[in-house]
């Protein structure tokens, strides 16, 4: 399809009219500043096409303020060989007026042409919107919705697909869709979208159920029934059985004739009672007889006993008697014992007092003797030390002074000695007879001297010698001699002594009588650790207490007078006289003990001899063995009737025994039972007839067995039907399912052609890049490298630049198929970068290879480079038309 | 009588039920047609012991027709237990006085007729003795013909399948000097001897072909004389089972033209096999149709057929592009494990498909 020519009168800002001639086959650029009318341009294709001429909903046309406008539109465009032209007016004028290739058509039958070719539908009613635009609605892009591909490409779906059937050959069903659509609602009726089953299906389920547990319980109720029918069948003829044969009558006979014969019994067991009380009586006066009886024998028996009784008191009274004495002398003894005893210990406690003080004496003697020694030692000791003390005092002197001195001295020889070396010797050997005179001194024999100072040496009679000694070292050791002795003679003042000789022998005496000091005071404290007046006292104490024991003593050996020759220990004696002590109480007891003996026998002996007489008086008195003799024949003849009664008594209970009233009692007991239970039974077979007969009447009377067989019918229906519509369901699932698949598999195989002419244009702008096309034939899937996402997910500027895209891989697949491909870009890209931009162009400029596109723009400097010569609106404007 | 029909729709059941009521009036009426001088009715007239009391009193209302005595035999159905369907309908009053229960064992004098019946009821619901061993021993006044009246199968005559529980011997009217020995339980007519027959029931019930739907009427001159049976048709519908093959369309026709020639009064059970073509299955749908309106009911079990659409079918169908396509798929599939599925989709798609094209025909 190319547009030729298009002229608009009327239409906005163009009232006058105003054309674009001599479209070019490729790219039209058209541009404009704002405002110039490119839009109202777009509009006007837009309404030629889409608006129903007679709309009223196209207002937007008018010219501003313009009443009376009728907007018009013209086009012409060749398509496929023919030629069409298309005059539309709305408003004032509406008319649609189309010639193709000399054929006029008009109103709506040039409109339904113009749908049909472009695959687009016209509204029914108003304005026509997006849903409506169809295929073009892809290919002509509004100004800002570039990038909205999926709506568009959803609004073009049918007349997509149609128009896309030519290109897969015979696979597109021309009422494919309707079927599917047919078989949808049916299975709607049947099953939700989720496959569930609903409506009367559903119903049916429950109903199916519902009866299923009627039928349940009717069978209950029938087996029921059948038991009951049974049962009444068995019980009628046990009762019918029991009413002929009558058996309690029997059990109540054989009741009665126990009876008769326990009867029997209970008067036997009254004569068992007589006999046994007649019995008792004749014992019970058998016993008084012979307690009688035996009292009267006893009395005799007792004198006897009390006799023999005195006499064996009689013996032991007189053998404790005789042991009397005895004891006697052992007590006396005990107590002469006890006594000796006693002395012995006083013998030793003195003894032993004694003893003490002479070891006392002697102890006090010798600690005496020890502390007068230490007085003796001590009293020299401080004498020693007084000594050494006045000796230290005597010779104080400063044993450093003396060292100083000692020093001084030393230095002062070894001085001397040096300047004796440096001196000037002076040697002589006289004559004897003659004598020199030196200075003062007189030299003779031989000898010599050292001269330091000056001399002069007379020889009597020569003359006069002058000596000089040579030399400055001797004028200096002349001067440190003189200096030192100053000093020795200084420390020697001051030391109070003549020489250093004399110091020495002072500091020796000190150091003696310092060390004499020390020792002494050692020895002293030996003797007397606590000082000479302490030990002084002790020694007087100790003396005192020496006087005071001996005469202690000398007191004790007077009293003592004569002792025995042998004295045992104080312990021994005190354990001695214990021991006599003991024996003296043992005997003591002894003897009481004997002596209570003594008056017990003596006591015994005269009760018993009391009660012998008593008792011999009174038998004497009473007539006792006749008596006895009468008892005894009273006795014999109580017994035999005794022996009578038993045997009677034994005959009757051999007779009880044989008849066994126990089993009498239970027999009787038994047959009544039987009797009872039977005819107990044979009501309750009554009763329970009675209640079945009513129970089945009532359950007979409801048709359970019917009902039984019309509710099984019923649900026989049911089944029959909810299987039928089962097998439906399945069948319209399966078939939807089959139909639903091929028609998937049919958009595939469009997809694939789609999908060549995207990559074509997609490498132009991203090398690496995939954009996939999803079965609905929407660009979904965007891979560039490692990024994956879905197309919507990318930037504006992308968004956009994919969408002109695929809408260019659309016009490719449509233009395959021979259908008319006019694209129309409204001040499109305006987001993308040069880079990107550049890209587009290419894309472009190798679609308009094949599609005749509109490029409407307001930024004519950026499409330079597009290689077609831009069309100036403003210009166009001030063209006046034809 | 009380029996439902469940396989059929409720309103062919009713009838189908509503026959049998029918069947006692008409047999009534024979008897008096004929002359006769009693019914016998040997066992098994209620279907169920607890059926309702409407049922208990039209069964007995129906037999007002005949004023002869009629002797009514419990069967196994009916059997005369402690309580049954028979002490019911003797509480409700609904027996009339010319209708003898024979509920015990024993001997039925009908003196004016001249007859003396000999009945063995079953009086539990199974027995395995020959309850008609007693005959031999029962005495009925003399010149009186004997008649025996049983329930049960006659040993070593019927087929296998028929329980073995109630015997009776094939020889009892020699052994108890009977005249006639008047058999139900076998629900077909049918001769043992010269003196023993089931008449079976008088309307059928079930598909199973065993000459039901006729009544015996049976002339004795005297004591010892042979009986002279006549069957006399009672039934009110005839019912036919048929199993076929349909292989090529003239099979189709033939079954059609066989379904044309059946009375009204028809209950078909169809069970069909083999394939057949989208222009065949419409054939036989219509052909089904009109069956259905004229006959009491036409069932027909189409689970062995496949739908074979030929080139044509589909031609016809306009199924072109993927429509096409899926009829291929679901021919496949009908070959396959789950055939059922795929035959029904292909009968929805081909109705859907041919509905449209009469839609743009018209």
């Amino acid at each position: 399809m190319r547009l030729q020519r298009l002229r608009i009168e009327q239409v906005r800002q163009f009232r006058t009219p105003m054309a674009l001639e001599e479209l070019q086959p490729g790219i039209n650029l058209i541009h404009g500043p704002n405002e110039s009318g490119k839009s109202t341009l777009v509009r006007a294709i837009r309404a030629a096409f889409f608006e129903r001429h007679r709309s009223k909903s196209v207002e937007d046309l008018r010219p501003w303020g313009d009443s009376a406008a009728a907007p018009t539109i013209e086009l012409k465009f060749d398509h496929d060989g023919q030629q069409w032209q298309l005059t539309k007016s709305f408003l004032q004028r509406k008319r649609c007026d189309l010639v193709i290739d000399g054929r006029s058509f008009s109103g709506e039958d040039a409109e339904e042409k113009l749908a049909e070719l472009l695959g687009f539908q016209l509204p029914k009613k108003g304005v026509s919107k997006a849903e409506h635009w169809g295929i073009p609605g892809l290919l002509w892009v509004e100004q800002g919705t570039g990038q909205d591909i999926e709506k568009a490409v959803e609004h073009a779906g049918d007349h997509l697909k149609s128009a896309l059937n030519n290109l897969v050959g015979e696979v597109a069903s021309s009422g494919g869709d309707d079927v599917i659509q047919a078989v949808e609602k049916q299975r709607a009726e049947l099953l939700t979208a989720t496959g569930k089953p609903r409506g009367e299906y559903q119903q049916l389920a429950a109903e199916r159920d519902e009866r299923q547990r009627d039928l349940a319980e009717l069978a209950t109720r029938i087996e029921q029934y059948r038991l009951h029918v049974d049962r009444l069948g068995l019980l009628s003829a046990e009762f019918d059985r029991a009413n002929a044969e009558r058996p309690w009558e029997d059990a109540l006979r054989r009741m009665e004739q126990a009876r008769e014969q326990f009867r029997q019994v209970e008067s036997l067991q009254q004569q068992q009672l007589r006999a046994q009380d007649s019995l008792g009586q004749v014992r019970q006066n058998l016993d008084l007889l012979r307690q009688n009886q035996e009292q009267m024998q006893a009395q005799g028996t007792k004198l006897k006993q009390r006799e023999a009784e005195l006499q064996a008191a009689r013996q032991r009274l007189a053998g404790e008697e005789a042991r009397t004495p005895g004891l006697d002398k052992a007590v006396k003894d005990a107590r002469a014992d006890y006594e000796a005893a006693t002395r012995v210990v006083e013998q030793a406690r003195q003894q032993e007092i004694r003893t003490r003080l002479q070891q006392d004496v002697a102890r006090l003697e010798d600690r005496y003797r020890t502390l007068r020694q230490n007085l003796d030692k001590a009293s020299g000791f401080q004498q020693q030390l007084d000594q050494g003390r006045q000796q230290k005092q005597e010779n104080r002197i400063d044993a450093e002074a003396v060292q100083r001195a000692r020093t001084t001295r030393r230095q002062l020889d070894e001085e001397t000695i040096r300047s004796q070396a440096i001196a000037t010797r002076l040697s002589w050997q006289l004559e004897p007879g003659h004598t020199l005179q030196l200075n003062d001194s007189t030299l003779a024999g031989e000898g010599e001297l050292r001269l330091l100072d000056e001399g002069q040496l007379t020889i009597p009679g020569v003359g006069r010698l002058g000596i000089t000694p040579g030399g400055e070292d001797l004028a200096s050791a002349r001067r440190t001699l003189a200096h030192l002795e100053q000093t020795l003679s200084e420390h020697l003042r001051a030391l109070g002594v003549a020489g250093v000789e004399e110091a020495e022998q002072r500091l020796a005496r000190y150091q003696d009588g310092e060390r004499q000091v020390r020792h002494t005071e050692d020895l002293l404290l030996s003797v007397a650790p606590h000082g000479l007046e302490r030990l002084r006292r002790e020694t007087g104490d100790t003396f005192t207490e020496l006087q005071g024991c001996k005469a202690h003593l000398d007191g004790a050996l007077e009293t003592a007078g004569e002792q025995a020759d042998h004295i045992p220990g104080l312990a021994d004696a005190e354990h001695a006289r214990k021991v006599a002590e003991q024996r003296v109480a043992e005997a003591e007891a002894d003897r009481n003990r004997h002596e209570t003996r003594v008056l017990t026998a003596r006591q015994t002996c005269e009760t018993a001899n009391r009660e012998w007489q008593q008792l011999s008086t009174e038998l004497e008195r009473s007539g006792n063995p006749q008596q006895l003799q009468e008892i005894a024949g009273t006795i014999a003849a109580t017994q035999r009737r005794e022996a009578e009664l038993v045997k009677n008594l034994e005959e009757i209970e051999s007779r009880i025994r044989q008849a066994r009233p126990d089993l009498l009692q239970q027999d009787i007991q038994r047959y009544r039972q039987a009797a009872e239970t039977q005819q107990a039974a044979q009501k309750n077979r009554e009763r329970e007839l009675r209640d079945i007969r009513v129970r089945l009447e009532a359950w007979g009377a409801e048709g359970l067995e019917e009902k039984f067989n019309e509710s099984t019918a019923e649900l026989e229906h049911l089944n029959r039907r909810y299987s039928e519509l089962h097998r439906r369901a399945e069948a319209l699932d399966l078939l939807l399912t089959i139909l639903t698949d091929k028609r998937q598999a049919l958009t595939r195989r469009l997809q694939a052609p789609l999908q060549k002419h995207l990559d074509h244009y997609l490498s132009v702008l991203f090398p690496e890049a995939t954009l996939e096309v999803d079965e609905h034939l929407v660009p979904g899937r965007f891979r560039r490298g490692n990024d994956l996402g879905q197309m919507t997910e990318l930037s504006f500027g992308a968004r956009e630049q994919m969408g002109l895209i695929s809408r260019l891989a659309y016009a490719d697949l449509l233009k395959d198929a021979g259908r008319p491909t006019l694209i129309i870009l409204d001040d499109t890209l305006v987001h993308s970068d040069t880079g990107r931009l550049d890209g587009m162009k290419r894309i472009l400029f190798d679609a308009a290879q094949r599609h005749q596109i509109l490029l409407f723009t307001c930024h004519p400097e950026k499409w330079q480079d597009l290689g077609v010569e831009p069309i100036d609106l403003e210009t166009l404007k001030a063209q006046p038309l034809l | 009588m009380g029996r439902s029909f469940s396989r059929f729709d409720a309103d062919d059941g009713a009838a189908l039920a509503e026959a049998r009521y029918a069947a006692i009036e008409a047999l009534a009426q024979l008897a008096v047609d004929q002359d006769c001088d009693a019914v016998l009715v040997a066992g098994d007239v209620f279907d169920a012991q607890t059926v309702s009391d409407r049922t208990i009193r039209r069964v007995f209302n129906a037999t007002s027709a005949f004023k002869g005595p009629w002797v009514m035999l419990p069967g196994n159905h009916d059997a005369a237990l402690a309580e049954s369907v028979w002490t019911r309908a003797g509480r409700l009053g609904a027996v009339p006085d010319n209708v003898h229960l024979a509920l015990e064992p024993g001997v039925t004098v009908l003196a004016e007729q001249r007859l003396a019946i000999l009945a063995a009821p079953l009086t539990q619901r199974h027995t395995y003795s020959d309850l008609t061993a007693a005959f031999d021993e029962w005495e009925t006044p003399a010149g009186l013909l004997r008649i025996g009246l049983a329930h049960g199968s006659i040993q070593g005559v019927l087929p296998d399948e028929v329980d073995a529980t109630n015997p009776i011997a094939p020889d009892r009217t020699q052994l108890a000097g009977l005249d006639y020995l008047a058999l139900g339980d076998w629900h077909g007519t049918k001769q043992i001897n010269e003196r023993t027959w089931y008449s079976g029931t008088p309307e059928p019930e079930r598909f199973r072909n065993n000459d039901a739907g006729y009544v015996l009427v049976v002339d004795l001159a005297e004591p010892g004389a042979l009986p002279d049976v006549h069957r006399h048709d009672t039934a009110r519908y005839r019912w036919y089972q048929w199993r076929e093959t349909l292989s090529v369309p003239s099979d189709l026709d033939q079954l059609i033209a066989r379904m044309q020639e059946l009375p009204e009064a028809s209950v078909l059970d169809l069970r069909l096999e083999g394939a057949i073509t989208l222009e065949g299955h419409q054939h036989l749908n219509h052909g089904l149709s009109l069956a259905e309106a004229r006959f009491r009911s036409v069932s027909c079990d189409r689970s062995g057929l496949q739908l074979e659409p030929t080139e044509e079918d589909i031609a016809a169908l306009h199924a072109d592009g993927y429509l096409g396509e899926a009829i291929e798929e679901l021919r496949l599939r009908q070959g396959g494990d789950v055939s059922g599925p795929a035959r029904d989709a292909l009968a929805i798609l081909a109705s859907l498909l041919s509905s449209g094209t009469q839609e743009v025909t018209k």
